[in-house]
């Protein structure tokens, strides 16, 4: 189902945490909230599910206003961060509390907590409580819990937050599984760029209450609107460093030039963004440095070049490339991705 | 080596400070059952007639041990359900309802709590009168369950405090109503504070002695406080063992949950009057 | 939003009408008795109407009533009228009242000496027992005084017969009221009496030295058990819990063995040339001294366990950190430790200044005020004026007055106390917000 939201404000005492956002989700996508903590995701998912009210705006599901509509009544399943399992009900339980809510039979209820237990593939663990459970079990009893009552929304709260590395990989693509086999509507708030990116179909950024930039993670990754987003996406993240804009070439502080992108237009004096796979020995030379440090990790490794001007450059090259720390190098930057942003952090 | 000699020092320090409790302890138990030596302190021989109280009526007026401990059992039980369940309803409220003039409330808690109610016991003492409950338990009963009230309810908030919103949102999020998430989500959780509580308000009733003293003085309601004070008073020489031997019995039920709950009273005590 | 209300108060209304009934009137009705006269003597109920000699007498001596109105009023008699005869005969037969009217109707007489004389030397069927002819006398009484009336109506009646001014007669009945009224009299003896001093000083005492020994000691059982191994540490604070949680009757009761002449006390201070005795009450100072110890074994425990748990919260770097740097326990326990608890210090002071100031019941328990009114606190003064004393008349008005004198200072420093508390944090909105 559809979920649109118009011109939503939330105060909370008299400072404005949300202040006039409006966003549409399609039937069957879906979207990452993503944003520093504090930039007002949580507030939103919180009001998308009814547990807090909207100041101002509209809410609606499909064609249906909910604005007005209690938690209770919307066709919402939410998982929480640390999964909100009821400690003193089993998994059976608690996936099922939400149809015995609804006064279904006791059969009934059987019946949908065991096809929902195989679809999260917990089938065997239903007779045991919260603390008997692993944290990638108990995150998906909560799935269960959330989706048995057929909602036409789910809404997930930095659902891998809790969760270790290697069950996060797990249970990224299993979230994305349920999700396109229910064909459910989903809101995933996160803070993680990875997350948003490698889950989603479209990327939702949020700062300070508002929303900086929607679009899908390569647009994101490659378009970002501002300083903001394209310092917010990718890792490691983009450098940024000073530089004046003359007719066709980009002058940095230590006297290296770099060729203009076509489609730059601007004069004078901006910030260069350059992301480290778009710097370094592949790209040619003419920038000159010196290795300040090196980040062995693994596949890859990460140099931090002091260029002769001051600035800082970040490369990230595949390991075994023989550079080392101290080293003097000159490297090129692929023009042709370079971004330039204007004092404001607008992307030129 | 020095670590080791200054915990030594402290620790004889302590004994010495200790000294005092150590030896009341230990005489209230030798002798309730011992007979003492006439002019000294040490006990003569092993003698259990301190105990008589249980079989025999000791004064000719005095009302049984067994119906005034029924009584007590009575008052403190009573008391303590009445102040549980109150708490329990109130201290959700406070806690979690978001209602109006919620602020007002909240400092009236911490007023009351604070509040040292024994100086309205003129008062209280006149309404008893008043309402035809002075000298019955039930209007002992009625007045200490009040004035335990805040305490409890600031007792129950903390623990209510304690649970997380999440649990109560997800409850709200499956489609229960906020009185099926207390009864049926939350109040699972604070199964512990509600039998600390319980624990700590029986306690409270089955010491009492000021209530009972004032507000029941004619024999309406005699608690084991009462009975233990009044026998001390009226018994014209000094008969230690047998009021240590009633004493020992007033505070075998005392003494037990301690023992049992040690830890946890402790904690609450100190939670009851932290902010 | 409506019905979250709804279930709120539905949740809160027991305890609001509990709070209404037993916090809110007692503090109204405090101040309102405080302003009155009541007493055992008035009843609280209101009271019935009734003329005695002595007031009849000491109205004369103030003027307020003619001499003429005095001698009406005092000088009482016996009158056998027709009216008096109609009761006589229900209560004591027709025969005799024929036989009375026969040979004495409308006679007066000035005594029941003579009224009763009559009665026993009637003719016919004469009143035999003493205690019958007194209760027959009273039916001939005319004189005014000395009847119980229900109320003002009815004592207005009684004085009709007299003729007097109705300036006298409104004095009269006034005067004839045994019920309570008010008045503003009892600060005016709180303010003259020169015990009020003497309780506020030994007030001022009491708690200014338990409240030292409760938060030094204290302090000293938090600290010491912190630096003994855990056992160690427990059994203390056990042994120190317990007085807590011990009926006060039998913690007293314990003490009161303990200073008895034939207690602990007595005994080992015997072989140095004491004589035994009963060093509770011995003198001002050693009851002073047992008040303290007895309230302070219990008030310490308060501040061993906040200040332990407050201990407890010092992140072990922060200790460990100190010991490297070369900090003995000393320097420790000033620098490091001492700092943390300022915060649980403040509380435990002003939380037990309130309980201290109020409560009565160990002292009550120990000393009762003895010897002499030696260790009276206010408190205890209060509860001695208006429930408990020898005298047998229970003084509510004037004890209300004590009390409320604690109800103000009480509820002044709760509001304090309210303010130490982070208010803004305990006020945070519910999260669900329905």
């Amino acid at each position: 189902m559809e979920l649109r939201i118009d011109g939503f404000t939330k105060r909370f005492g008299t400072s404005t945490v949300i202040d006039d956002l409006s966003l549409s989700v399609a039937s069957g996508e879906m979207v990452a909230l993503l944003g520093p903590s504090g930039c007002g995701k949580s507030t939103t998912l919180f009001a998308i599910c009814g547990i807090h009210r909207m100041d101002a705006g509209r809410l609606h599901f499909g064609t249906n206003d909910v604005t007005d509509l209690p938690a209770q009544k919307r066709p919402v399943g939410v998982v929480f961060q640390n999964y909100a399992l009821y400690p003193h009900m089993t998994a059976a339980q608690n996936i099922g509390f939400p149809l015995r809510v609804q006064r279904l039979s006791k059969t009934k209820i059987e019946a949908k907590v065991r096809a929902i237990a195989e679809l999260v593939q917990i089938g065997m663990l239903l007779d045991r409580k919260p603390a008997q459970l692993s944290g990638g079990q108990q995150q998906r009893v909560a799935l269960a819990r959330a989706l048995v009552r057929q909602p036409e929304i789910l809404l997930l709260d930095e659902p891998l937050a809790n969760l270790d590395a290697k069950l996060r990989l797990e249970m990224r693509s299993e979230i994305r599984r349920i999700q396109r086999e229910t064909g459910i509507t989903a809101i995933l708030v996160t803070h993680d760029q990875v997350e948003a990116m490698s889950m989603c179909d479209r990327i939702v950024l949020m700062d300070k209450g508002q929303i900086v930039q929607q679009g899908t993670p390569a647009q994101m990754y490659d378009r970002p609107v501002n300083r903001f987003v394209a310092g917010f996406l990718g890792n490691p993240p983009i450098s940024f460093l000073p530089a004046v804009a003359h007719a066709d070439s980009l002058d940095l502080p230590g006297g290296a030039v770099l060729a203009k992108p076509g489609e730059l237009s601007v004069l004078g004096a901006v910030t260069l963004g350059i992301r480290p796979e778009n710097f370094g020995p592949q790209h040619g030379n003419g920038i000159e440095g010196l290795i300040m440090a090196v980040e062995p990790q693994g596949r890859e490794d990460m140099f931090d070049v002091k260029l002769s001007g001051g600035a800082q450059l970040r490369a990230i090259l595949p390991a075994h490339s023989g550079f080392a720390l101290g080293q003097s190098v000159n490297w090129g930057v692929d023009a042709s991705r370079i971004m330039a942003f204007d004092d404001k952090g607008i992307r030129l | 080596m020095t670590a080791r000699r200054s915990t030594l020092i402290l620790t004889l320090i302590l004994t010495l400070c200790s000294l005092p409790l150590g030896i009341m302890y230990a005489f209230q138990l030798i002798d309730s059952i011992t007979r003492p030596a006439p002019g000294s302190i040490w006990p003569e021989a092993f003698d259990l007639q301190n105990w008589r109280f249980l079989w025999e009526t000791i004064d000719s007026a005095r009302p049984s041990v067994w119906r005034v401990t029924l009584n007590t059992f009575i008052f403190a039980a009573t008391t303590a359900t009445i102040v549980t369940a109150l708490s329990l309803t109130a201290g959700y409220a406070l806690s979690r309802l978001n209602f109006p003039a919620r602020r007002f409330f909240l400092a009236g808690l911490i007023v009351l709590h604070a509040f040292p109610t024994i100086t309205l016991i003129v008062a209280i003492f006149i309404i008893l009168q008043f309402l035809g409950l002075y000298d019955s338990l039930a209007g002992v009963i009625l007045v200490k369950a009040a004035l335990e009230l805040p305490f409890g309810i600031w007792i129950m908030k903390g623990f209510y405090d304690n649970v997380p919103w999440e649990l109560e949102m997800a409850g709200v999020q499956d489609g229960a109503s906020r009185f099926r998430v207390w009864a049926e989500i939350v109040l699972p959780q604070i199964a512990p504070g509600l039998s600390a509580l319980l624990i700590l308000s029986f306690l409270s009733g089955w010491s009492e002695f000021v209530l009972p003293l004032v507000l029941a003085p004619g024999g309406g309601a005699p608690v084991l406080a009462t009975y233990m004070n009044a026998v001390i008073a009226d018994q014209a020489n000094q008969d230690f063992g047998m009021f240590k031997a009633i004493g020992m019995f007033y505070a075998t039920p005392v003494v037990l949950i301690y023992l049992v709950f040690q830890r946890r009273l402790m904690t609450i005590h100190g939670g009851g009057v932290k902010g | 939003m409506r019905r979250i209300s709804l279930l709120a108060f539905g949740f809160l209304s027991p305890a609001i009408i509990v709070a209404a009934v037993f916090f809110m009137l007692p503090v109204l009705l405090t101040v309102a008795f405080s302003f009155t006269n009541m007493s055992t003597s008035t009843g609280i109920m209101g009271g019935d109407y009734i003329l005695t000699q002595t007031q009849v007498r000491r109205l004369g001596e103030q003027g307020k009533i003619t001499p003429a109105t005095e001698a009406a009023l005092t000088g009482d008699g016996y009158t056998i009228s027709d009216t008096a005869l109609i009761i006589f005969a229900r209560d004591y037969g027709a025969a005799r009242a024929e036989s009375l009217a026969a040979s004495h109707l409308d006679q007066t007489v000035t005594t029941r000496r003579d009224m009763e004389r009559i009665l026993r030397d009637l003719p016919r069927d004469p009143i035999r027992s003493a205690t019958e002819r007194k209760a027959a006398a009273e039916v001939f009484k005319t004189s005014v005084l000395d009847r119980r009336l229900p109320d003002a109506e009815a004592m207005r009646q009684n004085l009709a017969p007299l003729d007097l001014a109705p300036a006298e007669v409104d004095v009269l009945t006034d005067q004839a009221y045994t019920g309570w009224h008010w008045t503003t009299d009892n600060f005016s003896t709180l303010a003259a009496l020169p015990a009020t001093l003497r309780y506020a000083m030994n007030t001022a005492v009491y708690v200014t030295l338990t409240l030292t020994f409760n938060v030094g000691f204290g302090l000293f059982l938090a600290i010491s058990t912190f630096y003994l191994p855990g056992r160690l540490a427990n059994t203390f604070r056990a042994i120190w819990f317990l007085p807590r949680i011990l009926p006060p009757v039998l913690y007293v009761l314990m003490w009161r063995w303990f200073t008895a002449d034939q207690g602990f006390v007595s005994a080992l201070l015997a072989p140095f040339g004491y004589t035994p005795r009963n060093w509770m009450l011995d003198s001002a100072t050693s009851a002073w001294l047992s008040i303290v110890l007895i309230n302070g074994f219990v008030g310490a425990s308060l501040g061993m366990i906040l200040f332990s748990s407050a201990l407890k919260a010092i992140p072990p770097a922060m200790l460990h950190a100190s010991e490297v740097d070369g900090a003995n326990r000393w320097q420790q326990v000033f620098w490091i430790i001492l700092p943390q608890l300022r915060w649980p210090i403040l509380f435990v002071t002003c939380y037990q200044t309130l309980s201290l100031l109020t409560s009565f019941e160990y002292i009550l328990l120990a000393t009762d005020g003895g010897p002499g009114r030696q260790t009276e606190v206010w408190s205890l003064a209060a509860y001695h004026t208006a429930l408990s004393n020898y005298g047998g008349n229970l003084e509510y008005g004037l004890g209300a007055a004590y009390a409320l004198v604690l109800v103000l200072i009480g509820l002044f420093l709760s509001v304090i106390y309210l303010r130490l508390f982070n208010f803004g944090d305990l006020v945070s909105k519910p999260r669900i917000e329905q």
